[in-house]
């Protein structure tokens, strides 16, 4: 088996508070675009799903770009799918190509409009609208019929959202979210029977720690996954980060301020070190210099492979309700694969295949999206089976185009200062919360 | 005939230099999105958006050109001092000579990649190389280099130095045989000090390899990007994003061309402005520093 | 002086050479013990997984990388020196009119700021559909005013009686520049290529954001993405930077005079 590049941890990771780096709508000017440059057909791409889909491929020999980024512990799964459907596929062969999310979100659309991007892609769903506005995803409605999917073969929200226009862009393929993981051992020295599942509990369980000698039980990261975690609080909250119509942004609301202060008050009450680099909450759990640490269930795999003992369980209620972020990862086709017959057709047989797998990608450690995946020994055995009762706490951003873009710009940078000390929780919010607010103004103006 | 010794160049110029500058112009004046096929025309919005202390682009902006200023203003000088004095200490002939010349200047042949990917994980507040010998020397070893200010800005420089020493040193070792020994000689039968022959002899000697060398530090700093981009990534709150960083990102990740652009005149304005400044102070006889 | 000589030498010596052998050092190691604090000199377990995985994975095509450096560099060189030379020697020697212009407009580009044609070469290479091809980190950046300004200087001191007498011979405009300009001027030309050759290596912003698949990056590019999908991968990034440093290197290693001489030559005037 191909051992992938990315072998360690990121799956969505650091990168994705990179800034600058999520592609997506922009806006930086002021409001004072004139026009709206969606919805047009001008230009060279096409908006076309390139005939109807018959179910299987019978054109010539062809070989399919796919780009993904599953760097992470998800990566060896995906590529064991790819290969599978190599070689029962006679005339497909999909070649993938894999690198980090915030490069594949900054290149696809540069890629595609340059004429030289993939057939098919894996992406997120709530980056689908974006990137269908932009034209480099063609509509996939006559895929979801062909394989018969309805809403009700799904959990949660992530049918509708891949929704834009009245098209359907992508088909699902798993939900993932954060979870509350734990050094077994480290729990045992301390005589903690049971994961902590609210505020109490879990400040309890730090003190625990630090007697038992780990003084630093709980690092708080001020990057990846820093702004997931406020997400997720903030719906414990009770708040909402972005109005469903995409006008305005709510996460400097009392929730948001509340959820923020919890997370602050981590690094003051010294269950966290002042600063923490990139991703080295996660390297120095799996060290052991730290005990509990709040992650993407992506990290499943690579937590397995490393040899520790670690326990995995839903976040606990910090808030007044138990949510968590969840987003979902969807197939898509390109407008560049829908524009020759062929290449389109062969697209949508590899995205119908694929999405059929769903119970083999419980091994990437994600949740299958549908629900006669999750009845199956692959995932039922699975570390994230734990999180199968908690499926309706889980929260998706609403799909608004360029809503990406705004989020690294306002909320990861509100969240970085907040965490860093540089600003109060209320002040870098509210600071966000404005200019979030006008730059979703300038997307609507400039999306249509 | 002048005309097709010229043409090569001039096609490429015009193509990417001359063209480029116009157009970039043009493009500044628009709300340009790559990947959206309307660009509707602005006006002077994309400027006025980055002097606007209430737009969304201002602090960004305005920070990264902080960024900028900071590290050319304290990377130049010692850009210039160190590999001075390393070219100094080298400028006579002794055996191993070429040897170490060579390992100084290695580092910059390896590429800008290559030496951030090894200074990113040397600097590892963690597992880097850097805390832990720090650490065997009895200083304090948890100081996070790439996530907190002002350890990161050392960092930067740091590795920049580690990066390029070699290069100007060698242009300096250059300028230093190029100067005359008699003038040395003569300075010493006068009863001249080495210090004061340094200064009266030295110095004004590698004038022209001096000034050839600053000008091109300080540009090379003012552009600073890869050390930024695969160290900190900006970290640790955007701080270390330079202005180029910020231009780069702003138009090529988030599309949003027509700001970029005008992001860019804003700084070249500026670089401009002080390298015209830099030409002239340099150019005063009676110099502040030779 | 001596004793402070040899002091200084060694302790720099330390500060390059360490590093670069705790690279190698690292490359050896496990995933396990290239995360692990403290740090450790020697691996305890050498292994060749890191190289393995890197060398095997498709997206990580460090050779390629490097043999895509290689070419771009070169061709890059090449295209600087014939174009700059050509054009110095019309404005050295060459009368024309508006030949004041054309030179005015070069040198006034040695002071605008390269930023400023990012943006707009982007759309421009973009619509040239030169977008992830290593043309369009060959070409663009060749049309850079140093080495026609540098050069001109160069034939301006030529000492004119060669090219004269070449003349009164009977020859033409070209064949003066081919058989007596270019060959007195290999020095200059030398110091020209080799540090366009550098530039171009080391160029990193541009071929970040105009290469995009595997097998077209540069290995500027290429190890900046690698990085970040692999950034704690301490053990996987040290094996990449060391077989992208090795090659270089050894080639430096034994081109070493070469490259520094004519590096130094850039300040002087020749």
């Amino acid at each position: 088996m191909n051992q992938k590049s990315g072998l360690s941890q990121e799956a969505l990771q650091t990168s994705l508070s990179r800034r600058g780096f999520l592609v997506i709508g922009a806006g930086g000017t002021a409001a004072f675009l004139a026009g709206c440059g969606g919805g047009q057909g001008v230009g060279d791409t096409n908006t076309d799903a390139g005939g109807e889909f018959s179910g299987e491929y019978t054109g010539p020999a062809i070989t399919l770009a796919y780009w993904n980024g599953f760097t992470g512990g998800d990566g060896p799964a995906m590529t064991a799918m790819v290969k599978d459907f190599n070689g029962q596929a006679e005339k497909i062969t999909a070649e993938p190509n894999t690198m980090d999310w915030p490069t594949f979100y900054q290149r696809l659309p540069a890629a595609s409009q340059a004429g030289k991007g993939p057939d098919v892609v894996a992406m997120h769903i709530d980056q689908l609208a974006t990137m269908a506005v932009r034209k480099v995803l063609a509509p996939l409605d006559d895929v979801a019929e062909q394989i018969g999917l309805a809403e009700t073969d799904f959990t949660g929200p992530v049918w509708a959202p891949a929704i834009y226009n009245d098209q359907r862009y992508g088909i699902p393929l798993d939900v993932h979210c954060l979870a509350m993981y734990w050094n077994q051992d480290h729990f045992e020295k301390a005589g903690i029977a049971e994961a902590p599942t609210d505020a109490e509990g879990l400040d309890e369980a730090c003190k625990k720690l630090q007697e038992a000698g780990y003084g630093q039980p709980m690092w708080m990261p001020n990057l990846w996954p820093a702004h997931i975690m406020f997400l997720s609080l903030l719906w414990q909250f009770g708040g909402e980060p972005y109005a469903e119509d995409g006008s305005e942004a709510t996460f400097g609301s009392e929730a948001g301020v509340s959820a923020l202060t919890w997370m602050r008050e981590q690094i003051d009450n010294g269950y966290s070190p002042a600063t923490v680099d990139a991703d080295a909450q996660y390297l120095q759990f799996k060290n052991g210099k730290n005990s509990i640490t709040w992650d993407g269930i992506w990290q499943i795999n690579d937590l397995q492979a490393s040899g520790m003992n670690w326990g995995i369980a839903p976040l606990p209620t910090i808030g007044d309700t138990p949510a968590s972020w969840a987003s979902s990862h969807q197939f898509a086709m390109t407008s560049q694969a829908a524009d020759d017959e062929n290449r389109s057709n062969a697209s949508k047989e590899f995205i119908s295949w694929m999405s059929d797998q769903s119970a083999a990608w419980a091994e990437a450690g994600m949740i299958p999206a549908r629900n006669s995946a999750r009845e199956q020994k692959a995932f039922t055995d699975s570390p994230q089976a734990a999180l199968n009762d908690y499926l309706d706490n889980l929260h998706f951003l609403p799909p608004i185009p360029g809503l990406g873009d705004v989020t690294v710009q306002t909320m990861e940078v509100a969240v970085n200062a907040a965490m860093l000390g540089k600003s109060s929780p209320e002040d870098a919010l509210s600071e966000a919360q404005d200019n979030a607010t006008q730059l979703m103004q300038e997307n609507q103006e400039k999306f249509g | 005939m002048a005309w097709v010794f010229l043409a090569p160049y001039l096609i490429l110029f015009v193509a990417f230099v001359l063209l480029p500058i116009v157009f970039g112009l043009w493009i500044s004046l628009h709300s340009w999105d790559f990947t959206l096929p309307g660009k509707p025309f602005v006006g002077l919005e994309n400027y006025k958006a980055l002097i606007d202390s209430t737009s969304v682009t201002f602090a960004p902006f305005w920070n990264s050109m902080q960024a900028t200023g900071i590290f050319t203003l304290f990377s130049v000088p010692l850009l210039i001092v160190i590999p001075l004095g390393v070219a100094l200490v080298m400028n006579e002939n002794f055996p191993g000579r070429n040897l170490f010349r060579g390992v100084f200047f290695a580092p910059y042949v390896l590429g800008v990649a290559v030496v951030g990917v090894l200074w990113r994980f040397l600097f590892d507040a963690n597992v880097g190389l850097v805390n832990s010998v720090l650490g065997g020397l009895g200083l304090p070893d948890r100081i996070p280099w790439l996530s907190s200010l002002p350890a990161a800005w050392v960092a930067l420089v740091a590795v920049t130095i580690w990066w390029t020493l070699g290069f100007n040193a060698v242009i300096f070792l250059a300028g230093l045989q190029d100067v005359p020994r008699e003038l040395y000689e003569a300075a010493s039968v006068d009863g001249a000090t080495r210090w004061s022959q340094f200064l009266h002899v030295t110095i004004p000697g590698v004038r022209p390899v001096l000034s050839f060398v600053l000008m091109i530090t300080i540009i090379a700093s003012a552009n600073m990007f890869g050390q930024s981009f695969i160290m900190t990534n900006g970290a640790p709150g955007g701080e270390t994003e330079t202005a180029i960083y910020y231009i780069v990102e702003q138009g090529l990740s988030s599309f949003d061309m027509g700001a970029a652009a005008a992001a860019s005149w804003i700084l070249t304005l500026a670089l401009m402005a002080a390298s015209v400044l830099v030409f002239w102070l340099f150019r005063e006889r009676d110099g502040s520093k030779a | 002086m001596k004793a402070l000589r040899i002091g200084l030498l060694g302790l720099l010596t330390l500060l390059f050479v360490s590093p670069l052998l705790f690279m190698i050092s690292t490359s050896f190691k496990t995933r396990q013990e290239a995360g692990q604090v403290p740090p450790t000199w020697i691996p305890r377990d050498p292994t060749l997984q890191a190289y393995q995985a890197i060398l095997n994975a498709s997206d990580t095509p460090v050779f390629r990388w490097f043999v895509n450096s290689m070419v771009a560099a070169s061709a890059h060189a090449v295209l600087v020196v014939i174009t700059s030379a050509l054009a110095a020697y019309a404005l050295a020697r060459l009368e024309f009119r508006g030949k004041r212009i054309v030179f005015a407009s070069i040198v006034a580009t040695l002071f605008v700021p390269p930023v400023i044609l990012v943006i707009p070469n982007y759309e421009i290479v973009g619509r040239l559909f030169w977008l992830d091809t290593l043309v369009a980190v060959i070409v663009p950046t060749a049309a850079n005013a140093f080495g026609v300004f540098f050069l001109r200087q160069f034939f301006l001191q030529l000492p004119r009686e060669l090219e004269e007498s070449a003349f009164l011979d009977g020859a033409n405009q070209w064949q003066v520049f081919a058989k007596i300009a270019l060959p007195l001027s290999l020095p200059a030309l030398a110091t020209l290529s080799l540090l366009s050759f550098l530039t171009n290596w080391n160029d990193f912003l541009w071929p970040v954001y105009v290469l995009f698949s595997a097998e077209n990056q540069t290995l500027q590019a290429g190890l900046a993405t690698l990085q970040a999908a692999n950034s704690i991968r301490y053990d996987l990034l040290m094996a990449a930077a060391v077989v992208a440093s090795l090659p270089v290197l050894i080639v430096f290693m034994f081109a070493q005079r070469y490259v520094i001489e004519g590096v130094s030559r850039s300040g002087l005037k020749g």
